[in-house]
């Protein structure tokens, strides 16, 4: 019988396997456990629909239009609103006779947002002053509502454009209408070479989140089963090094959190059209990197909770506020400021970012290395923290 | 000269091997010295002496919450002692923990088997965490799930084994290794007749080939009739250790049963040793 380094290893991965083995077996329980990253993903994804191309969830929004100018040009413009509204499949332009009973529409839900042509439009035109559309959009839903406004606004805009370049003819000036509307225009130069959508924000996210709570609550249920269940002691009992016995744990979790976050992974290449741009070998590094920042906060868990219910529960704690804390569901920038300071304290927050750098951005070891820092001093503090209590507390 | 026990045969040759030397004093396998074990300012075990001897069947009694598990734990290295000292073999329970458990099989009263996994899965798993090499694990868990007549069972889940079978494999569990000494934790509680009877005749089985056992019961009968020596602990000190002929006559008790009243008392033990003891079970161990 040996206890070498060699053996502890073995020992560790003996551990992990018979875990595995045990977890595949339980059929129903690996079934749910494939379910919730699809779904996951599913909802979070559908969640948080971009503005571009065909994911705009708002298309064809009811809209009303209310003319109270009836000058030519009022309609005239009304009219080439629900042109460009119809073509481009954005809006479902109908008319109201004035701003109250549009602005009922709203408040029955018939209509998303309010269109009006003031009187004295047409008039301004004629006396060569600068009209005004006015639009009411249904704020109850903030975001909807700022998509809405955005969308009509960029129809007027394109109106105005081009009613800019006729008057700029009919005036004579003899350079590029555009150069008068529009001294300075704004291209876009993308850092990838197509469009991000924001799925590609939430996949890396979801799979460092899915990887880390996973292994989390994993190890701190583990551990306080079979403590609970009594099987700790016929491991405990047998000559082997207790850390070989964490480790064993700690390596059966991360191999299913990994399965989680690559079927993750693969569901938003297939179904949402994310595009992996970075090497797989280190989004596996990074993964094993926020594994290893929280193990040790999932094994104080598990060795100060009396039994896996209360384990369980102080990690869904842990869970909850780290989902929204951490820029995975939506970017951090977004948060008040002490917030953020919380988030950053998190080690989460550096497993996404690094995650989502490699996959988005296809980052370099060298570029993710201050988040890789982060979590390697994590892991290094927690875990010598963790050992001793683990150690001391299965002895207890 | 080594002593060989003629045995009904069905166990293997290395647990024959276990005899002891003829003519030789008996020599305790088990000592202990002021063994303490305080949760908070509650001693479930207080100074406890023991001298267990090499080859005998030693019946640990005490009512519920007299520090019997706690004792147990702490022999079998699961638990630290808060104080004094026990030694195993020549090898003390905290210092030399891995020689400790080279030389002990524990069968506690909870199953150590993994509900989902087949006989032979846990075998092999629990057999691999003491160093066994493949071929001799495989080798050795078909002789033991022979002696139990489990063999025909290996390869099913052992959720689905009744509780007889559960407890003949919880018990082979703990021989994987061949250890010299067995720790049986209520080895027949909520069994039936049959198995009843098979356990304690395997207890014996063990035992003439040589193992020392260290018997945890509440069943006074068993205890009477496994035993070479009863303990019984009460309050978390031992009030008794002795052969149970002599503490029959002693105490001028028909049974041990008898015996264990006199010294224990007739009053129900709702104390709070019996809640510090349903608190560590419930997972603070």
């Amino acid at each position: 019988m040996s206890n070498g380094p060699f053996h502890s290893i073995y020992i560790a991965f003996r551990i992990a396997h018979k875990d595995l083995l045990d977890f595949w077996k339980a059929k129903m329980l690996v079934g749910t456990f494939m379910l919730m990253p699809i779904l996951m993903m599913a909802m979070f994804g559908s969640m948080f629909p971009s503005t571009t191309g065909t994911s705009n969830p708002y298309r064809n929004a009811p809209m009303a239009m209310v003319l109270e100018d009836h000058g030519s040009l009022a309609i005239q413009a009304g009219d080439q609103f629900k042109d460009i509204a119809s073509s481009t499949g954005l809006f479902k332009v109908r008319d109201f006779p004035n701003y109250e009973s549009a602005r009922d529409g709203i408040l029955t839900g018939s209509v998303k947002g309010v269109v009006v042509i003031p009187e004295g439009f047409t008039e301004a035109f004629n006396s060569h002053r600068q009209a005004t559309v006015l639009i009411t959009v249904d704020d109850t839903n903030a975001q909807m509502g700022a998509i809405i406004y955005g969308e009509a606004s960029s129809i007027v805009g394109a109106i105005s454009d081009n009613l800019g370049r006729i008057i700029i003819t009919k005036m004579g000036i003899a350079s590029d209408p555009s150069f008068v509307i529009e001294p300075i225009s704004v291209q876009r130069e993308n850092l990838i070479s197509s469009t991000t959508n924001s799925f590609e924000f939430l996949a890396p996210g979801f799979m460092a989140l899915t990887v880390v709570m996973g292994t989390l609550s994993g190890l701190a249920s583990a551990i306080s089963r079979e403590k609970e269940q009594g099987t700790m002691d016929g491991i405990m009992v047998a000559p082997i090094s207790r850390n070989a016995i964490v480790s064993g744990k700690m390596i059966s979790q991360t191999v299913r959190g990994m399965i989680q976050a690559f079927t993750i992974l693969g569901l938003s290449m297939v179904l949402f059209d994310v595009r992996v741009y970075g090497n797989p070998l280190l989004m596996v590094g990074v993964m094993l990197l926020g594994v290893a920042s929280f193990a040790g906060i999932g094994i104080i868990a598990t060795s100060i909770a009396p039994e896996q219910e209360t384990a369980t529960m102080m990690m869904l704690l842990l869970q909850f506020p780290m989902m929204f804390l951490s820029g995975i569901l939506f970017p951090m920038d977004q948060l008040p400021v002490w917030l953020q300071w919380i988030g950053k304290a998190l080690p989460l927050y550096y497993a996404a970012d690094a995650l989502r750098k490699i996959v988005v951005l296809n980052a370099s070891l060298n570029q993710i290395f201050p988040d890789a820092g982060v979590l390697i001093l994590y892991s290094l503090v927690t875990l010598g923290i963790a050992i001793p209590v683990f150690r001391k507390a299965m002895t207890r | 000269m080594i002593f060989q026990l003629e045995v009904g045969c069905r166990l293997d040759e290395s647990l024959k091997s276990l005899g002891v030397l003829e003519g030789e004093p008996m020599k305790p396998i088990i000592t202990t010295h002021d063994l303490t074990k305080r949760f908070g300012d509650f001693a479930a075990v207080d100074h406890i002496n023991l001298e267990i001897m090499k080859g005998e069947v030693f019946g640990f009694l005490g009512p519920n919450g007299a520090g019997k598990s706690t004792t147990i734990r702490m022999l079998t290295t699961l638990t630290t002692p808060t104080e004094g000292t026990g030694q195993i073999d020549g090898f003390d329970i905290e210092t030399q923990a891995d020689e400790v458990r080279r030389r002990i099989g524990l069968v506690a009263e909870k199953l150590i088997l993994y509900p989902r996994l087949t006989a032979v899965e846990n075998l092999m798993f629990f057999g691999e965490l003491y160093g066994m090499e493949k071929a001799q694990l495989v080798a050795r868990i078909d002789e033991l799930l022979r002696m139990v007549h489990l063999e025909n069972f290996k390869d099913l889940p052992t959720g689905g084994y009744s509780s007889g079978m559960r407890q003949r494999l919880n018990i082979i569990r703990g021989l994987l290794h061949d250890p010299d000494i067995l720790f049986l934790d209520e080895p027949t509680a909520l069994l039936d007749p049959q198995s009843v009877r098979f356990v304690r005749d395997l207890v014996k089985e063990l035992n003439a080939n040589g193992k020392t056992i260290i018997l945890t019961t509440h069943i006074m009968e068993e205890a009477d009739e496994l035993s070479n020596t009863v303990g019984i602990i009460d309050n978390g000190k031992m009030v008794a250790v002795d052969e149970t002929a002599f503490l029959k006559g002693k105490f001028k008790c028909e049974t041990l049963e008898e015996v264990f009243l006199e010294l224990t008392g007739r009053t129900l033990r709702d104390s709070a040793s019996s809640r510090v003891a349903m608190r560590r079970t419930m997972g603070r161990v």
